[in-house]
């Protein structure tokens, strides 16, 4: 295992456009530490690739700093860099053969042919490549293409391992397969990853941290847990996973937790507070000072005419089973928008068109407070 | 950094991106540099020292003091340049109107219609393209001259008798049926192309065939239309080949400027009659470009589909008919410059009497340095236009280059200079004064260049637009330089494409005339010259074998190139 640092700081990227400057990638730092898989997750269009590209040297830096092992990459050329890159559309040469694609960066470092044999074919047949070296990309299926990708750009021992979206061109089932592969490798390696993905599940999944991106910022950087069960702003927790939103007013807290009213004036007890952005409130559409957000597993349904049933009122509108879970979706007035209530046990005496009170536990009720 | 800044900057950003010096690349200036030279050197001082003489008398330096529109009043006063100025109108939209006529049946049928051998048809579609027009121009006078075959026998079996060939009708006839595959191409590519699924929306609101063929088919490919309708009129106007050979004494533009020039040696004169050339041609830019500058059809490749192709056995036939009579008239100037080059006597009587390779061996023994000649001047063109073509789209595709409009200008001008006035501009501005080419070889070179040099940047941005720049990306990462990566990855995957530019580039030289004639010098003679000293001196049996060799050699050399690229023969015209 490598104890290598990649640091980036403030880092920024102003694109010169015909239509005027635009500002790609704003004041991003962060670090990412020996064989960590980093991702970089963020809807298209948030700058995730461009930092990504700007690690890799593809793009010019406008200000800030790169620095990997202590030495500063900011200005290097991408080709003295030492990084191994798979890109969305797999790059392969399609005049060289799959071993000729494999053996590239290492005879541009004067392997002796014969350890770039033995090197090469030991890669290929660890990616289940064997007997294909002799092909021609064009020959390969989007999976072995893939294979191939991944093995040009780890053959000569990369320090670092960058992947633009490498899954978005195959079919899911082996989307699924291929970034549990490509995971194996990289630790088996012991080489540090940055991935890039707009798939928020493939991010989870296969991360050992991640950073979402928004309009060009990085809102917040933590392994995968923590980023579903702790978001810190409205987007991150909207983004990552699903959750339902209600408008709501503190009327009590302490140490413990506190308490909140809804729109209807129903009170619910919340368990954890987190700061809110005014900026966000406005682009949520949210019309009181605070919110009360809580992720679909964690809504607890109850016919409105149960015994203590209480909380916010609402109508289930659509029921779906979908084999391990049942999902509802509940119109509720005090809900930004439709309720979405996953259940593994579905509750008893629930069905389309009934009414019915929602409530959480105080540990599931997240609070951000305006 | 004074550009507004839509998104607000923090202050720290604003100061290290003023501190900071942008890096520099060296590619983009020396293109810059080449491109300037060339766009100056070779079009910018040519045309403007065409333009200012024009305005001098004959013989006259240039001077202010000379200024003079005696060259241009010769339009309002001599009856001569009158008429050639009407007869070149005349003749350049009559060519153009038949040559579109007869090419939008075959380009519905060839997509529309399941025809059989459509990819022989399609091949040699190509043929009347790569055949220099006035080699086949005297087959006309053989076929439909005043004591022509076609003639005789309407004459002999139907009594009728034919209208001159020599003058309008020869010259509009050669020209149309040698330019129309430049509409046919595009617009059979457009139709072949065109979203099946609008046609068959129409369909089902129960439009019928010929309502959807005037409402929606014909609409969608007007542009595609006066695309290929452009380039007939400004070849045709252009062309000096085949009016001199058909013309007799009726005058176009380009005859009227090699008259000037061969009979009086009146650059001035010539100067201003091309310039009148070049003013027709943009008359007709301009009034294409308002048509059809407001109709933008983005439909037109949006899916992998093809259109679905009829197989009704009538419209089968109906269409093979067709298709099969236009190609047949079309290439019969061809088939008979192949036929007569094996006349070895043929004097009065209707058909020749004596066959043999004499005019093959006579051709070879006579006009051996011309070939070379030809191979020499049209070689080195084009490796100068594959170079120049070659570092120009890669730093426009490639590399942020704020010189672009540049690189535009320099493509574009050389097609509104016809290969005449290309001609006339050279000889005017390099005859003489600082730099002095005239019968050197380097001259034709030059002007090879310039009108060729369109073509070939065009191929090349196609095959470099066609290499994913993130396998360039992927090398550099792997730790290849620049040029490593450009010899290891850009090159050999763009090779073909630059190959099969070049052949091209090559064979359309190696017959190339109206640059040619005005430029050529004893020592620098040409093959397509030799043809001509041999039509215009009624020796037409070795000049068909002399062409029967040009064709041959350009048609293989297409066809390799076809093969080379992967590519059907009408693709590389299109």
């Amino acid at each position: 295992m490598k104890n290598d640092v990649l640091r980036i700081e403030n880092l920024n990227k102003v694109f010169e456009t015909p239509e005027g400057p635009v500002h790609a990638v704003r004041d991003v730092s962060l670090e990412v530490e020996g064989d960590e898989f980093f991702s970089l997750l963020g809807p298209s269009g948030c700058g995730k690739t461009t930092t990504l590209r700007m690690i890799a040297g593809l793009e010019t830096v406008t200000s800030g700093t790169i620095e990997f092992k202590g030495r500063d990459l900011t200005r290097l050329p991408s080709a003295e860099r030492n990084l191994g890159m798979v890109f969305q559309s797999y790059a392969l040469f399609p005049h060289m053969t799959v071993f000729d694609n494999a053996a590239y960066g290492l005879r541009l470092r004067r392997v002796p042919a014969s350890k770039v044999r033995e090197r090469v074919m030991e890669l290929l047949e660890a990616l289940g490549l064997s007997g294909l070296h002799g092909r021609y990309p064009s020959d390969l299926s989007g999976g072995q293409q893939q294979r191939v990708s991944i093995a040009r750009a780890l053959a000569y021992d990369p320090d670092m391992f960058l992947l633009d979206e490498p899954l978005a061109n195959l079919d899911a089932k082996l989307r699924v397969q291929m970034r549990e592969e490509i995971r194996r490798i990289q630790k088996d390696l012991g080489v540090l990853a940055v991935y890039v993905t707009h798939d928020q599940e493939e991010a989870m999944s296969v991360s050992d941290r991640l950073g979402v991106f928004r309009l060009g910022r990085l809102m917040q950087v933590g392994v995968p847990q923590d980023i579903y069960r702790q978001p810190t702003s409205l987007f991150v927790a909207d983004f990552i996973g699903k959750i339902n939103f209600f408008p709501a007013t503190i009327t009590s807290q302490d140490a413990s937790g506190g308490k909140v009213s809804l729109r209807s004036g129903q009170e619910l007890v919340v368990g954890r507070f987190v700061p809110l952005d005014p900026a966000e409130r406005e682009e949520f559409g949210i019309e009181t000072r605070d919110v009360l957000a809580v992720r679909p597993e964690h809504v607890v349904m109850r016919p409105h005419d149960a015994e203590g049933a209480n909380g916010p009122l609402g109508v289930v509108r659509r029921e779906l089973f979908l084999g391990s879970i049942v999902r509802y979706f509940v119109d509720c007035e005090d809900a930004t928008r439709t309720v979405v209530v996953e259940s593994a046990q579905p509750p008893e005496g629930v069905h389309e068109g009934d009414r019915v009170r929602l409530t959480t536990r105080p540990e599931h009720a997240l609070c951000f407070r305006g | 950094m004074d550009a507004p800044t839509p998104a607000p900057q923090t202050p720290a950003v604003r100061q290290r991106l003023e501190g900071r010096k942008p890096t520099r690349d060296w590619a983009p200036w020396v293109v810059g540099a080449i491109t300037a030279v060339v766009l100056f050197l070779l079009l910018v001082y040519p045309i403007a020292t065409t333009l200012l003489s024009s305005f001098v008398p004959q013989g006259e330096p240039l001077s202010l003091r000379n200024f003079s529109l005696v060259n241009f009043e010769r339009f309002l006063t001599a009856p001569l340049y009158q008429r050639a100025f009407l007869n070149s109108v005349v003749v350049s939209l009559a060519s153009t109107l038949i040559a579109t006529l007869i090419s939008l049946p075959a380009a519905y049928v060839m997509a529309r219609v399941d025809i059989p051998l459509r990819n022989l048809i399609m091949s040699l579609s190509v043929i009347p393209l790569i055949a220099p027009p006035f080699i086949g121009a005297y087959s006309w006078v053989i076929l439909l001259g005043r004591r022509g075959i076609i003639t005789h026998y309407l004459d002999q079996w139907f009594g009728i008798t034919m209208p001159s060939i020599i003058g309008p009708t020869g010259i509009i006839l050669a020209l149309s049926l040698s330019y129309f595959p430049f509409v046919f191409l595009i617009v059979q590519g457009a139709l072949s192309a065109a979203d099946p699924y609008i046609e068959e929306s129409a369909g089902i609101m129960g439009a019928s065939r010929w309502r959807i063929l005037r409402t929606i088919t014909f609409p969608l490919v007007l542009p595609s239309i006066f695309s290929g309708a452009m380039v007939v009129f400004v070849r045709a106007l252009g062309n000096v080949g085949v009016p001199s050979v058909l013309g007799g004494d009726y005058y176009v533009l380009p005859t009227l400027i090699l008259f000037q020039v061969e009979g009086y040696f009146n650059l001035n004169g010539a100067g201003a009659i091309a310039i009148v050339n070049v003013l027709l041609v943009m008359v007709f830019m301009f009034f294409v470009r308002r048509f059809t500058g407001r109709r933008r059809y983005v439909t037109l490749t949006s899916t992998t589909r093809g259109a679905r192709k009829s197989t009704r056995l009538r419209d089968k036939v109906l269409g093979s008919a067709y298709v099969w009579l236009l190609l047949l008239v079309a290439l019969l100037p061809q088939i008979f410059v192949i036929y007569s080059s094996f006349a070895e006597r043929w004097a009065g009587t209707l058909f020749p009497t004596q066959y043999g390779l004499g005019n093959y061996r006579l051709v070879l023994r006579n006009v051996l340095q011309p070939i070379v000649n030809s191979l020499t001047l049209s070689g080195a063109a084009t490796a100068m236009a594959l170079a120049f073509g070659f570092i120009t789209a890669y730093v426009s595709l490639r590399k942020r280059f704020s010189g672009r409009w540049l690189i535009d200008l320099t493509v574009m001008l050389p097609f509104v200079l016809p290969g005449i006035v290309t001609g006339v501009a050279y000889l005017t501005t390099f005859n003489s004064g600082w730099i002095t080419l005239t019968g050197t070889g380097i001259i034709l070179v030059f002007a090879y260049f310039v009108r060729r040099l369109a073509y070939a940047f065009r191929s090349i941005s196609a095959s470099i637009g066609q290499v994913d720049p993130a396998l360039e990306e992927a090398s550099t990462v792997a730790g290849a330089t620049q040029g490593g990566t450009m010899r290891k990855v850009t090159i050999p995957l763009i090779a073909p494409g630059i190959l099969a530019g070049g052949i091209l580039v090559f064979s359309t030289l190696i017959g190339e005339l109206s640059v040619t004639i005005m430029l050529f010098s004893g020592k620098w003679k040409t093959v397509s010259i030799a043809i001509f000293e041999y039509l215009t001196s009624y020796r037409t049996a070795p000049a068909a074998a002399l062409g029967s060799i040009v064709i041959a050699a350009t048609l293989l050399l297409v066809f390799l190139a076809s093969r080379l690229l992967r590519r059907s023969m009408a693709d590389l015209f299109r």
